[in-house]
Parts: structure tokens; C-alpha cells; sequence
């Protein structure tokens, strides 16, 4: 314990024994509840985190954590940049005839989730004609159709679970760690274990160099070790509340305190990346697509009132095609749809994209009225005094044209900020994502959904009175 | 000999079927105003207008001092628009409505043309402009907005606006004709005032007595055509041709 609590205190190599080894150890680092960075301290830590430093603290080893990607995680060790991986790794032939696999400090399988208490669901076999929901890319999915169950495809266990909870499905087919976490992350009594998914089990395990034999005998005599004197048990209980060091932990014991957090923390620690998601991706993304929406409206605006046929039919099609279908739609076929023939963006420039396009079709048509509102005197005076078409426009009509084109657009830009919130299913983590994926963690779906509402909410309204404000301006030189 | 100012040849426009000029032809000395008489719809206004081509003629040589356009003529695209603008910047124009622009002062209502289209100083054409507004009776409302003004104050204003880019000839479309009835004085006698002191002017109204006062020459218009030209003696006080003496005592009648 002394030398674990050392590990931690003590990294630096000025203070280390010279008879240690380094052992460079890589993991993903955003594999929560295995390999995370907590986010109050931003320290490295997770379940595996902690076996491998309870192993390298038996093994007498100085541990170095290389944060690789899960694809470049293998080739890594190949290369020889890291000596272990300690990342969820399942044994299986390929990687048993390939690396020096160690003993097993965790064991899953599938297990069938249901409502608390139901007893129509006890078993794989119960669920013929059934429905579930399950990620459509799992192997449960498929696991879940064999047994007979109809699918409801969801994203991850935090939905399927209050799918589950709230009756619109009867039952989840999953990996028990997985069900496991979000019983301890959530403390929710609503769905429990019933029972066992029928599929062979399956064993994670440390991966090394198949020829690290002596790095590899210190690993299993630690994993023993530390098996025996219930400190893997120790750690487990800790993220699972169970105990997945051995072959059948069984189900989650969340009899004392589990863990869970009451509705007000989870606001509380959820309510500043809620803010960050705001004010770094939410706001920005509406600034600039509005910015940019309004540019273009203005020229679609023009060459809809231009005398060129061909232009104005152009901006005839673009409002049209804009304004005749879905903005997800506009932005699935920005987001996975323009890769397809090579236009591909990050995340933040395809809804920036996809957004201002959007806010460019509605608007061309507001400010097109606008400018037609405008008295033709107004042109006349301004031709007869010389000033050109484009001076014209500048100086003299979209000034007042702003007059009336200021509420419809402020109720565009109101639109929009609320819109980014589909940013969500194009990997922004905007606003609502955080809400969300606070809500997957805590089950805390209407506290963190009215928060979320709030902070769009307070938006709105200070927008709404700088909008007041704005009408004001521009009316001075109409109302005495 | 005799400077002629504006010059007016076969002037012809139509808009759709209708045919709203049919061959004007005339011709205004320099310091002269010109009274332009007719019924509605007899063309009158579009004869202004096409001095300062706010409507462009489909035929006909429009000359105003020495520019000179033939509109038969008149290549397309941007050569055509750029000779438009150089006859254009030879009159300033006096519109019924003063279409001021609401969101400038007074102030800046004269000195955008100056300053924005003729790219001048802005202190000299300031400076200027104050003389203008001095001259209408305005210097007091240098910044006040449109908005602030009566009607009458809104015309000097305009007439004002039109003045600052100096044009060889001060076009008025019906400038009282939006007005209240206690308001026409005022500007009719700025409009007085710039005939006196040697303005070309050339005036669409229904003002006869003022036209009798002001007119060095009338030209009555009907159907498209000018049906009578001559002094005001002439025109108004004895008129030749019936038409403009059915127009005279209506106008009277009601006047």
C-alpha cells in the first residue's frame, strides 16, 4: 500500500530506486470507467489505471502511461514504444499466438438486462418476441435478434437504458461490465441483471512482447498476488461494485452507498462543462453562421431582384431547395454526404457550413422584402444624386431596410442558436451533447435537459433584448 | 447669340403600349425657367425625368448644356449607363415626394452627393452646404432628421440637396404639390429666388399664377406632344389652341 501510495506521490525518476524498471504502459486515456482523465483534476485514472499500478507497485516497476489511440495502440507495441497495454484488451487466438498475453484480471459476458422486478424476463430464452434496444453495431444486437427479440436500435447503454426503465422496451442484451458501470455510475434501481446471455465469456487481459518473458512472469505473479489479498476485488468494487476479477463477480451490490450522486450534484459538477460546451462551441457556431448566413442572404437577396434571368433563378432554387427540406437533412448531407466526393470537414466547419447555408435561405427572402420596402423615391434620390448601385444600396437602402428586416432576423437568429443543438449528431460537443452525456452517466434526463433548456433559455432572452434595443436605434430617425 | 442650356430633340418614350412621349422637342435658354403645363398623363413628368434619366428615352437627343445623348443611340450595358450618368450629373432634381434620406441629417442629406458620388472635400462642400441651407431659410436645422421638419421645410431641404451638386439645370417635379396649402409659399418663393438669381430651372406644376410670376417660358403638353409653347403672356394669358384653354379653366376652376 505504502509502495502504491509511493507510486503516486513520487513519479519523478530523481526519487525512484535505480534498480526499477520503466515500464511504459499504453492506454486510450478517454476509455471511461477504464482509461480516463477525471475531470476535476485531470489526472490520469480508471479501473485498469489502477490494476496496472497495483501491479507495477507488487512488481517493483515505475510505470510511464503513453495516451495512444485504441488503432495505434498495437502497432505501438510492436514498435517497442511502450512495453504493455492495460486498455480492456480481450484474449482471444490472434492475440494469444501473437503477444505475451498475461493471467486475466477481468472477466465479462453477456448478460440480459430488464425492468426491476419483471419477471417475464429471466433468461436469453425469454426474449422471443420481445423487444430490445441495443447499438446497432453491437455484436448484442445480433446476439439479442437470434434469440428472437425485435431491435430498437439506441446510442449506447444510457439510452437503452431509460428506454427500458420507461416500459417502451422490455429488455437489453449487454456486456455485464457495461451494465455493470451505469448501475454504479447511476445507482439506478430501475433495471437489474436478470440473467446470462448464453455466450461464452470473454477475458481482458495485459498485452506485452511475446518475448518479454520475465516482464510478463512479474505481471502474472503480481495479478496473482494481488487476487489473493483482494486487491483487484478492492478496485473493481470500486468502479463496478462487484467484483469482475473473477469468472461469475455476479450482479452489481449497490446495497451500500453506491456511489451515486444526488440530482443536485450531478447539476452542480454538470453545469460548467454545460457552460464550456455554451460559450466555446454553441455560441461561436451561431456568431459565425449567422454572420456568414447574412452575407450570403444579402447576395441571394440581390440576385433574386436582379434583372438577370439566370441569377435570379438561381437564387429562386437555392431559397427554395433551403427553405423545401429538414436542416438535419442539410447537415447530414454536408457532414457524411460531401466526404463522398471529397469535401470533407471537421465537425465545427461542416455545421458552420451546413448552418449558414440554412440561415442564407431563410434570410435572402427577409431581406429581399426589406430592401423592396424601401420607397423608390429612396433609389431615385440616391440615383440623382449620383451615388452608384452598390454606394445606393450601402449608404442609403439596407440602412433603412435594416428597419424592417431587424425582428424577422432576430427571430432567425433565435432559430439558429436553438438549431446548433443538432450539432450533436455531427460529433460537436456543444451544449446539448454535454447535457447529454451527463444524462448517460447519471440517468438524470429531465434535471439536465431543463438545464440545458435554461442556459438556450437565458440566451434567447438577453438576444430579445438586444434586439429592443437595435429596433430602438435604427427608429430614432422615424418617431419623435 | 443666344446660350441655349437644354436642348431637347424627338424625345420619344413609351412604357408597354403606352405611349407617353411622341416626339417632344424644345429648348431652354441659359438662367431661364421653363414652366411645363399639361393634363396628367400628358407626359409632363416623364419629360423631367428623362433629363435626369431616372426614365430612359427610347428616342431622341437630350442635351443639357455640353453633354449631349442620343438615346437612339444609346450603346448597351455599362457604356450606355456610364453616358446616362454624365447627362444625369447635369441637373439635380426636386422630387413631389422630397424622398430626403430619413436615416441622415439635414446636413448630410446635401453633402452625400458631393461627397460620396463627386468625391469632393468634405469641409468644402460642408461649408457649402451651409451656405445652401442659409439660403433656403434652414441654417438653423443643419442637424435635425427629416422627420423633424414640416413639409415645406422637407422641399427647401430637397431643393437645397439638389442645389449643393451644382447642376447646370434645377429640375422640379411638382415640388408643392404634396404640400398643405399654407406651405406652398415657402417654397415656391425659394423656387423664385433661384430663377432670379440665374438658376436654370425647369418646373412640372400646377401652380399657374406662380407660373405666370416665374416663367420665362411655358410649354404646354398634352397627348405627348407639346401643344403651345411661348411666354406665360402667351401660353396662359391667351392661349391659341383649345385644348389648353379647357386645361387652363379647369386648373383656374379649381385653383
Amino acid at each position: 500500500m505504502l509502495l502504491l501510495l509511493l507510486g503516486f506521490l513520487l513519479p519523478a525518476p530523481a526519487t525512484a530506486q535505480p534498480q526499477q524498471p520503466v515500464v511504459r504502459v499504453g492506454t486510450e486515456g478517454t476509455y471511461p470507467p477504464f482509461s480516463f482523465h477525471d475531470p476535476q483534476t485531470q489526472e490520469l485514472t480508471g479501473y485498469d489505471i489502477e490494476v496496472v499500478e497495483a501491479i507495477a507497485a507488487k512488481a517493483g516497476w515505475r510505470l510511464e502511461f503513453v495516451e495512444t489511440q485504441w488503432d495505434a495502440v498495437f502497432p505501438a507495441l510492436d514498435a517497442g514504444r511502450i512495453d504493455l497495454i492495460a486498455n480492456q484488451v480481450s484474449r482471444n487466438p490472434e492475440r494469444a499466438a501473437r503477444y505475451g498475453l498475461s493471467s486475466t484480471y477481468t472477466y465479462s459476458r453477456g448478460v440480459v438486462v430488464r425492468r426491476t422486478g419483471d419477471d417475464r424476463v429471466k433468461s436469453i430464452d425469454d426474449l422471443a418476441g420481445k423487444t430490445t434496444a441495443q447499438s446497432s453495431t453491437s455484436n448484442w444486437a445480433k446476439v439479442a435478434r437470434d434469440a428472437g427479440a425485435r431491435v430498437e436500435a439506441v446510442e449506447g447503454f444510457a439510452q437503452a437504458a431509460a428506454l427500458l426503465q420507461q416500459g417502451r422496451v422490455d429488455a437489453i442484451v449487454n456486456d455485464n461490465i457495461a451494465v455493470l458501470d451505469y448501475l454504479a455510475s447511476t445507482g439506478s434501481r430501475d433495471v437489474e441483471i436478470a440473467g446470462d446471455a448464453g455466450q461464452a465469456g470473454s477475458e481482458q487481459v495485459l498485452a506485452l512482447r511475446q518475448g518479454d518473458t520475465a516482464l510478463l512472469t512479474q505481471a502474472n505473479q503480481a495479478i496473482v498476488a494481488l487476487k489473493a489479498d483482494g486487491t483487484l476485488r478492492g478496485i473493481s468494487e470500486k468502479y463496478f461494485k462487484a467484483n469482475v476479477s473473477v469468472p461469475d463477480g455476479g450482479d452489481a451490490d449497490l446495497s451500500q452507498g453506491r456511489g451515486s450522486r444526488s440530482t443536485w450534484e450531478v447539476l452542480r459538477s454538470t453545469a460548467w462543462p454545460m457552460f464550456v460546451g455554451l460559450v466555446k462551441v454553441t455560441i461561436p457556431l451561431t456568431a459565425l453562421s449567422f454572420a456568414i448566413g447574412l452575407v450570403l442572404a444579402l447576395l441571394v437577396a440581390l440576385a433574386r431582384i436582379s434583372p438577370y434571368k439566370v441569377l435570379s433563378g438561381l437564387a429562386r432554387a437555392f431559397i427554395s431547395v433551403i427553405r423545401g427540406t429538414p436542416l438535419l437533412l442539410q447537415l447530414f448531407i454536408v457532414f457524411y454526404g460531401l466526404p463522398q466526393i471529397g469535401l470533407k470537414f471537421p465537425p465545427f466547419t461542416a455545421a458552420v457550413v451546413a448552418f449558414s447555408l440554412n440561415v442564407a435561405g431563410y434570410a435572402a427572402e427577409v431581406v429581399r422584402s426589406a430592401i423592396l420596402s424601401v420607397p423608390r423615391g429612396q433609389f431615385e434620390a440616391a440615383s440623382t444624386i449620383g451615388l452608384s448601385y452598390p454606394q445606393t444600396l450601402r449608404r442609403i437602402v439596407l440602412p433603412q431596410a435594416a428597419r424592417t428586416a431587424v425582428p424577422p432576423l432576430s427571430n432567425t437568429l433565435l432559430s439558429l442558436l436553438k438549431d446548433t443543438s443538432l450539432g450533436s449528431v455531427v460529433l460537436l460537443t456543444e451544449l446539448f451533447r454535454e447535457s447529454q452525456l451527463a444524462a448517460a452517466e447519471s440517468n438524470e434526463f429531465l434535471a439536465l435537459y431543463s438545464f440545458a433548456g435554461l442556459y438556450y433559455w437565458v440566451i434567447c432572452v438577453a438576444l430579445s433584448a438586444a434586439q429592443k434595443r437595435l429596433e430602438t436605434r435604427l427608429n430614432r430617425y422615424v418617431i419623435a | 447669340m443666344t446660350d441655349i442650356r437644354i436642348e431637347v430633340t424627338g424625345l420619344r418614350k413609351s412604357f408597354g403600349e403606352l405611349d407617353v412621349l411622341r416626339g417632344v422637342d424644345f429648348s431652354a435658354p441659359r438662367g431661364t425657367s421653363t414652366v411645363l403645363l399639361g393634363p396628367s398623363g400628358s407626359g409632363k413628368t416623364t419629360v423631367l425625368r428623362s433629363l435626369n434619366v431616372l426614365d430612359t428615352p427610347d428616342a431622341g437627343v437630350v442635351r443639357i448644356d455640353d453633354v449631349s445623348v442620343d438615346f437612339s443611340a444609346l450603346p448597351p450595358g455599362k457604356a450606355g449607363r456610364a453616358e446616362a450618368a454624365r447627362l444625369r450629373a447635369q441637373s439635380g432634381m426636386v422630387f413631389q415626394a422630397h424622398n430626403l434620406f430619413p436615416h441622415r441629417t439635414v446636413l448630410q442629406n446635401l453633402t452625400e452627393g458631393p461627397v460620396v458620388a463627386q468625391r469632393r472635400p468634405l469641409d468644402e462642400v460642408v461649408a457649402e452646404a451651409r451656405v445652401l441651407l442659409d439660403q433656403v431659410g434652414l441654417a438653423d436645422k443643419a442637424d435635425a432628421y427629416p422627420y423633424q421638419l414640416s413639409g415645406g421645410q422637407q422641399q427647401r431641404v430637397g431643393i437645397a440637396r439638389a442645389l449643393a451638386l451644382k447642376p447646370r439645370v434645377v429640375l422640379f417635379d411638382e415640388p408643392t404639390s404634396a404640400l398643405d396649402p399654407e406651405l406652398v409659399g415657402e417654397v415656391l418663393a425659394v423656387i423664385k429666388d433661384l430663377a432670379s438669381e440665374g438658376w436654370t430651372t425647369m418646373i412640372v406644376t400646377h401652380e399657374i399664377r406662380f407660373a405666370e410670376k416665374v416663367a420665362d417660358q411655358v410649354l404646354f403638353l398634352d397627348g405627348g406632344v407639346v401643344v403651345e409653347r411661348g411666354t406665360p403672356g402667351q401660353v396662359i394669358g391667351d392661349p391659341r389652341e383649345e385644348r389648353t384653354r379647357r386645361f387652363l379653366r379647369r386648373v383656374l376652376e379649381h385653383g
